[in-house]
C-alpha cells in the first residue's frame, strides 16, 4: 500500500482521424494510379442516391463502377448491377457511415483493371451528419438533396454542406406539387460554401442528368 | 452517432501509445467547432467505451478551439465559435476555412502509486 499518489501525464498528440486518413490516402493513390475518378455521394435516406446512380449507369455503362454502403442488405448493389454496372455492397452492420478502411476492403473485391473504367461512385450510408467527417479517398464530394426533404435543410447540416464540391438537387419533377424554393437552397449552400456547383435533376425522368453527367465526364477526361 | 466510432478510435489510439489498457484518470482532447462532432454525444459514448475496454472511468476534458476563417470579400482574418458567425467587419459569409475541423487526443493522465 502506497499513499503517495501522483499523476503521470502521457502525451498522445494524435488526430483521431489518422487511421481513416491513412486509408483514404492509400485509396486515393490506388485510384488515381488507375486513372479512376471517384465520387463520394452523400444524402439522407430516400433522397434518390441509388436512382441517381441507376440513371448515371445508363449514361456511362461500363465506364462506371459503384460501391454501395448500407447498414443492411445488398438491394442497392443488385439495382446497380441490373442497370449495367459493376457494383460491390458494403454492409456496415449498424454503422451510420462508410470509412476509408471499409472502402479499401471493397476495392480489393472489385475489378479495377478494365481500361474503360473511369468513374467510381461510392454511395454512402443515408445520413446527412456522420459521413461528412470521413474522407474516403474520393476526388469529389457530392451532396444530394431532394425536394420532399424541404428547402430548409442546408443550414441545419452545415458540416456536410460546407464540405461538398457539388450539390445535386433531385426530384425536380415534383416542383409543381411541393413548396420548395430552389434559389433559397442554392443561396444558403453558397453562404456556407461559396464555390459549390449546383445541378438540378430528376433522376427518375432524366431531366438535367445529361448536364450532370457531362460535367463528370469533363472531370475525368481532363 | 459517429461519436461511438470516434470514441472507439480514441481508445484504440490511447491503447496503442500506452501499450495496452490501464485505468486512466483524465483524457485531454481538442475539438474544433467545424469538425462535425458533438462534444456531449462524444462524452456520453466515450464514458461507456472507456469503461468497457478496461480504461476505467476517466474524466474527459474537452478543449473547444475557435475556427480560423478568412473573409473572401474584405480579406479580414477572423475567428468563430460556430458555422454561423460571419465576418465581424463586413458581415459576409463568403469565406475560406483555415482551421476548425481538428479532433485530437492530446494526452492522458494516469494515477501512479495506487498499488
Amino acid at each position: 500500500m502506497c499513499d503517495d499518489i501522483t499523476k503521470q501525464t502521457v502525451n498522445i498528440l494524435t488526430p483521431v482521424m489518422n487511421k481513416n486518413d491513412r486509408f483514404a490516402a492509400s485509396n486515393r493513390e490506388l485510384l488515381n494510379g488507375k486513372i479512376i475518378y471517384t465520387l463520394n455521394l452523400i444524402s439522407s435516406p430516400g433522397a434518390g442516391k441509388t436512382t441517381l446512380l441507376e440513371s448515371m449507369a445508363r449514361f456511362f455503362g461500363s465506364k462506371m463502377a459503384v460501391i454501395e454502403g448500407d447498414v443492411q442488405t445488398d438491394r442497392d448493389a443488385e439495382r446497380i448491377r441490373k442497370a449495367g454496372c459493376q457494383a460491390w455492397q458494403i454492409e456496415t452492420g449498424g454503422s451510420c457511415h462508410l470509412d476509408a478502411e471499409a472502402v479499401n476492403h471493397a476495392l480489393g473485391h472489385m475489378d479495377l483493371e478494365s481500361d474503360e473504367l473511369a468513374l467510381l461512385c461510392i454511395e454512402n450510408v443515408g445520413n446527412l451528419i456522420c459521413p461528412s467527417s470521413y474522407d474516403l479517398g474520393e476526388n469529389l464530394k457530392v451532396g444530394l438533396l431532394s425536394l420532399p426533404e424541404g428547402d430548409d435543410k442546408i443550414l441545419k447540416y452545415p458540416s456536410l454542406f460546407s464540405r461538398i464540391s457539388v450539390l445535386v438537387i433531385n426530384k425536380m419533377d415534383l416542383l409543381p406539387h411541393i413548396d420548395f424554393d430552389v434559389n433559397r437552397v442554392i443561396d444558403e449552400c453558397r453562404s456556407l460554401n461559396p464555390e459549390v456547383l449546383v445541378f438540378t435533376v430528376s433522376a427518375k425522368t432524366g431531366e438535367g442528368m445529361e448536364e450532370f453527367c457531362d460535367f463528370l465526364e469533363n472531370q475525368f477526361s481532363d | 452517432m459517429h461519436e461511438l466510432s470516434l470514441a472507439k478510435d480514441m481508445t484504440r489510439i490511447i491503447g496503442k501509445v500506452l501499450g495496452g489498457c490501464k485505468p486512466l484518470d483524465t483524457v485531454n482532447i481538442t475539438i474544433g467547432p467545424l469538425s462535425g462532432i458533438s462534444p456531449e454525444s462524444l462524452r456520453f459514448c466515450f464514458t461507456e467505451v472507456a469503461k468497457m475496454e478496461g480504461f476505467g472511468e476517466p474524466r474527459l476534458v474537452i478543449t473547444e478551439t475557435e475556427a480560423k476563417l478568412i473573409c473572401l470579400d474584405c480579406d479580414a482574418e477572423y475567428q468563430a465559435k460556430e458555422f454561423y458567425q460571419g465576418c465581424p467587419l463586413c458581415g459576409s459569409f463568403n469565406r475560406r476555412i483555415l482551421s476548425g475541423r481538428e479532433f485530437t487526443v492530446d494526452s492522458v493522465e494516469i494515477m501512479e502509486g495506487t498499488d
